[in-house]
């Protein structure tokens, strides 16, 4: 047997191991900001890298990571290739996986734990929302279950971010094709108004969201946030040094009641900055939990 | 519950007539190399699998893969033994053997998904063997490929019944053991257990076949067992499962194969999940590919 497979076409083959500047640059970012790129993204992070040591001058991924480890600028480097990474990611509708298990899982388990108290009203935190895409996702598939597993709730989204511009935007509520790419017809004509080549967000939606500018290491304002049943905080915790990221962890921990759960961005990660959440899996998707005291049932069957 | 109790389903495993039995080509290409590596030569290897053709061509498309270390064309199986070592050529004839299970016809499982799901949790085990530290990663992989031949019995044995079950298990998102349990009165581990004996696999596959969805019950080998059970249930969550999401929330830290495993390993106190369940999606994308070509070589 000598000949190669006929059917193994040599595009379908990846070009070649990976990078291992690639990796450490890689690994680097996880470490510093928490946010990973797998493998089948190296690509993507080649490209962001690539732009960035354009505007540099840098010719050399291996000088590219001292300008991310040693070099004056690196703390500033990394807020700028943090934002390569992470553009383009403002959308409705953004990261799907996690919002089905929200609707699908989440949801209902919020529902079933305030179902012991007497108020039925949830209470969910869109933290470093943004320019309100997020906010308004949530506030749109919580109207759908109105009629289901939300039928005789109330909820309320509180909106927040540290940049008022982005505030004021949220709260005009008008909203481009790019942002608007992953709307349904549904959706969109069900909660969105035309206005020229724009959508804008329909009273009923946007009064469910509250916005407001809040630092997150504002502990004086971190602590009135108080009864919180989810937070979602995506792509936000990756531009904070770890002692930041352990204030608001704690300050989220504070804030959330006891069945909280927290979201944050995709592939994004709490390891190595708080033991106060546990990682939990969901359908395609993670979410974190406040830790309790380990009760390991051996009844339970994977 | 199946109109037949669960006695009479067993009487029907029992037999086996219907199913396949182990690949002709791969009983003494295992039995080979379970020699002393030093007592091996390559040739032999390479005689082995070139016995068989369709064999032979899908393990050059799996030499080539990324998952299994190539980022250069091997073009002949003597220069994939070569390059790969008996070890991996093991893994790799092995995975193709038992694609070859399945039933030809039409039946309620997409083959495609059930060899994606079988290659996948071999990947995931090996890769987290290797991560923790567990000392034999080779045998995680086989026990991750063969931990659902149980299903296979089921497709060949109980079509019918089964077809009736993983609809269950569609409907209402839940596991597909808990779906059979309730339908048929047994799970795909019980049936596996059979097979595995039958075949003669190892006593440590035999206990992965057969506690794979309940890691405790497993006596002998129990660190393989839960390391096993948790890559299965993370591939689950991570959408290489049996074709349908199971709607759930699993913390993995409290999943009764876990204090198992970490009296094993003790680097499983600080693994970073987060990390292992994102790099996941890079293998995701390579088994869908992997398998989708060699679903066309079949």
């Amino acid at each position: 047997m000598t000949a190669a497979p006929s059917s193994l076409a040599r595009s379908e083959l990846p070009s070649g191991p990976p990078d291992s500047q690639l990796v450490r640059i890689r690994d680097l970012v996880y470490q510093v900001a928490g946010i990973f790129q797998p493998d089948n993204k190296l690509r993507m992070l080649e490209d962001r890298c690539a732009k960035r040591m354009q505007v540099l001058g840098v010719s050399s991924l291996r000088d590219y990571f001292e300008c991310l480890t040693i070099k004056p600028i690196r703390q500033a480097e990394m807020v700028s290739l943090l934002n390569e990474i992470t553009i383009g990611e403002t959308c409705f509708f953004r990261n799907q996986p996690q919002l089905d298990a929200l609707r699908n899982i989440v949801i209902t388990r919020i529902v079933e734990a305030r179902a012991k108290l007497a108020l039925r009203h949830l209470r969910i935190w869109s933290a470093g929302c943004s320019t309100g895409e997020e906010p308004y996702t949530l506030s749109m598939m919580m109207l759908e279950e109105t009629a289901g597993k939300l039928k005789g709730w109330t909820f309320e989204i509180l909106a927040t971010d540290l940049n008022e511009r982005s505030v004021a935007h949220c709260k005009h509520g008008t909203y481009g094709d790019y942002s608007t790419r992953n709307l349904t017809p549904h959706f969109k004509q069900k909660y969105f108004i035309a206005r020229g080549e724009e959508l804008v967000v329909n009273p009923e939606v946007k009064a469910h969201v509250n916005f407001s500018r809040v630092n997150l290491l504002d502990n004086a304002r971190m602590a009135f946030m108080k009864g919180i049943d989810l937070i979602l905080c995506c792509n936000v915790l990756i531009y904070f040094d770890v002692m930041s990221k352990r204030r608001v962890i704690q300050h989220f921990y504070n804030n959330l009641l006891p069945h909280g759960y927290l979201f944050l961005g995709h592939s994004e990660s709490l390891y190595g900055v708080s033991e106060d959440f546990r990682l939990v899996h969901l359908p395609s998707a993670t979410a974190y939990v406040k830790a309790e005291k380990r009760q390991v049932n051996p009844q339970v069957k994977i | 519950m199946s109109d037949q109790p669960r006695e009479a389903l067993l009487k029907r495993l029992e037999g086996m007539e219907q199913m396949p039995t182990i690949p002709v080509v791969l009983a003494p290409l295992l039995r080979y190399l379970e020699q002393p590596l030093d007592q091996l030569e390559v040739q032999q290897v390479v005689d082995l699998i070139s016995q068989d053709k369709s064999l032979a061509a899908q393990c050059l498309h799996m030499a080539n893969s990324p998952l299994f270390g190539r980022w250069q064309t091997v073009d002949s199986i003597r220069n994939a033994v070569v390059a790969l070592g008996l070890q991996r050529m093991r893994d790799i004839a092995v995975s193709c053997s038992v694609l070859t299970l399945l039933p030809k016809e039409k039946t309620i499982l997409d083959p495609v998904v059930f060899w994606e799901h079988s290659l996948g949790c071999a990947l995931v085990c090996r890769q987290f063997a290797r991560k923790i530290g567990f000392p034999d990663p080779a045998k995680a992989y086989l026990a991750g490929l063969l931990h659902d031949i149980g299903i296979v019995a089921h497709l060949w044995i109980l079509p019918r019944e089964f077809a009736a079950t993983l609809q269950q298990a569609q409907t209402q998102h839940i596991p597909l053991h808990e779906a059979e349990l309730a339908t048929l009165g047994l799970t795909h581990c019980e049936t596996g257990k059979m097979v595995a004996e039958r075949w003669h696999l190892t006593p440590d596959l035999v206990a992965v076949v057969g506690c794979h969805h309940d890691a405790s019950s497993a006596t002998i080998n129990r660190d393989l067992v839960a390391l096993v059970a948790l890559s299965d249930l993370l591939c689950r969550m991570e959408g290489l499962g049996y074709g349908y999401v199971e709607e759930r929330q699993v913390n993995l830290l409290e999943q009764p194969g876990f204090d198992v495993l970490l009296g094993e390993c003790p680097t499983l106190q600080t693994f970073d999940w987060a990390r292992f369940t994102f790099e996941l999606e890079a293998y995701m994308e390579e088994v869908h590919r992997l398998v989708s070509v060699l679903y066309r070589a079949q």
